[in-house]
């Protein structure tokens, strides 16, 4: 049928071509095979355990729409400062949706007591952040549709799992984004929002694992590009996430591996 | 500036930071923007201690920017990890269920201290000597290294690393012209804050900060936490931000505030022997 039976994936940056990712679900679609080189692997592994408990699939909030499957939504980076906000706008939204999930499913899952007023802080906090960002963008602002495969609400480990991906990366990202801002005001608000991410995700971490050094496992935290955080972040959002006029430049952070 | 500022500036600063609060009268002349007083920075790289910062909102960032913020934070580091160094020795006062938490800080610190003191020597500064301190501010605190001064180690411990989170905040407006730098310094204030976080749950508060709670430290403590009460950011106040989502305390947590080099250098001198 002139059809590849298999095809390869590089980087997850490969999914974000139309062809590739409509090939992709083809190939899903018949049954073939997608073979995920290993720097794909990487970025799913640094998810950490998302798969706690008696995991299983759950879309919500997508309808079961998969993750990039949607509409394309661009950020500029054209638009300086705004296209930085805007990443920041994307991710916030992704964490409030998650922590709202999280709290609203307290009443099935096996978190304790004190795990539920840590989170409904942490959502709190994630609500605020996102609708701060929504105002200060106006027009420049957009929705987007998260998506959690394999997440299970109901599951402490699948929960503190996730929301220790979620607050790792947002930290890296924040950290990574501040190079690329001009106004040294934005960088001051990204600034006041960052620790409070790198104090969440310290709390999510010793709940995880108390009496450790988990809560800060480097002496210097990531500093990510917009394009690794982006890879990390499609596989929770349903619309494909594109850059335009993406920085050709990363400054490294300390642990070299943004 | 007034005379005694104006002659203690000739003597001990660096010219070219002179020549920058000259500018700085010019711009106020002009009707440049409001800034909290000025404070004199001593000559760079010859004493650790700066007593305040030249307003950041009006100059534009410079290497001179760079290296003194590199130096100031070296100090904060310093102390920290002698803080943690002598905390963690045998005989102290940490439990051994949470010895892991602190040997981990420790650790931490240590390398903040090596990596900045590296950076710096590569600009050509001359890393500032490490002061001597004392952590019992000249007997206004226990000493918190003895074995049975877990909760006055603890309460120097919140409070130096809140300290550390809003101090870096306050700096990295000026490191804008140097990315390598800026990107390490964000890296640092990060891994401070997961820190802050985790010693707030030991002394049984949250990890995040609510209004100008000092959350059961000493009165001396208060100038860390005074300002976290803010809820305008941007310009905009947010307290309706909070409806539905755990009020105006959520909103104040939600930010943490920075501080000014002025503000950190008057939190910290008492503990410089």
């Amino acid at each position: 049928m002139g059809e590849r039976d298999q095809m390869l994936i590089s980087s997850t940056s490969d999914l974000w071509e139309p062809k590739s990712r409509r090939n992709f679900l083809k190939l899903m679609a018949i049954g073939g095979s997608v073979v995920f080189l290993p720097g794909v692997v990487t970025a799913c592994a640094s998810l950490g355990n998302i798969h706690g408990g008696n995991a299983r699939p759950d879309h919500a909030g997508s309808g079961g729409a998969g993750p990039g499957s949607g509409g394309t939504v661009t950020i500029d980076f054209a638009k300086g400062d705004v296209a930085v906000l805007q990443f920041a706008y994307a991710l916030e939204q992704l964490e409030a949706d998650f922590y709202t999930r999280v709290v609203g499913a307290f009443g099935g899952s096996d978190l304790t007591a004190a795990d539920r007023g840590v989170l409904a802080d942490i959502k709190n906090h994630e609500v605020i952040h996102r609708d701060f960002l929504k105002t200060a963008l106006g027009s420049n602002g957009f929705s987007l549709t998260p998506t959690y495969p394999n997440v299970n609400f109901s599951s402490r480990a699948s929960v503190l799992g996730t929301a220790r991906a979620f607050e790792d990366l947002g930290v890296a990202a924040y950290n990574g984004a501040g190079q690329y801002l001009t106004d040294a005001a934005n960088l001051t608000v990204a600034g006041k929002i960052v620790s409070v991410e790198a104090r969440h995700a310290a709390a999510i971490r010793r709940m995880i694992s108390p009496h450790t050094g988990d809560f800060a496992p480097n002496a210097f935290d990531n500093v990510f590009s917009p394009a690794k955080v982006a890879g990390v972040a499609q596989g929770f959002i349903v619309d494909h996430l594109a850059f335009a006029n993406a920085p050709s430049t990363f400054v490294q952070g300390p642990n070299n591996n943004g | 500036m007034d005379n005694t500022i104006a002659t203690y500036a000739a003597s001990h600063i660096d010219p070219e930071v002179l020549g920058r609060i000259n500018e700085r009268n010019v711009e106020i002349a002009n009707g440049g923007p409001a800034t909290s007083k000025l404070t004199a920075a001593l000559a760079l790289g010859s004493i650790p201690i700066a007593l305040g910062a030249l307003a950041n909102d009006v100059f534009a960032q410079t290497p001179s920017d760079v290296m003194d913020v590199l130096q100031f934070a070296l100090l904060l580091e310093h102390l920290e990890a002698e803080f943690y160094t002598r905390g963690t020795q045998s005989g102290g006062p940490i439990p051994s269920s949470e010895s892991v938490v602190f040997a981990t800080i420790r650790d931490h610190e240590n390398a903040h201290v090596a990596a900045l003191t590296q950076v710096i020597q590569a600009k050509g500064g001359t890393p500032g000597a490490k002061p001597a301190f004392d952590f019992t501010a000249k007997g206004a605190v226990p000493n918190p290294f003895a074995s049975g001064n877990y909760q006055v180690f603890l309460a120097l411990s919140q409070a130096f690393e809140d300290t550390g989170v809003r101090a870096y905040k306050g700096q990295v407006g000026r490191l804008m012209s140097d990315k390598q730098v800026l990107s390490a310094a964000l890296s640092i204030h990060s891994v401070e804050a997961r820190h802050a976080s985790m010693v707030r749950y030991l002394r049984g508060q949250k990890g995040w900060i609510t209004g100008d709670d000092r959350g059961g430290l000493p009165a001396f403590a208060q100038p860390i936490y005074n300002g976290e009460e803010n809820v305008t950011q941007a310009g905009v106040n947010l307290s309706t931000l909070g409806n539905g989502n755990g009020g105006v305390a959520s909103v104040t947590e939600a930010f943490d505030e920075p501080l000014t080099k002025e503000q950190v250098t008057a939190i910290v001198t008492p503990f410089l022997a």
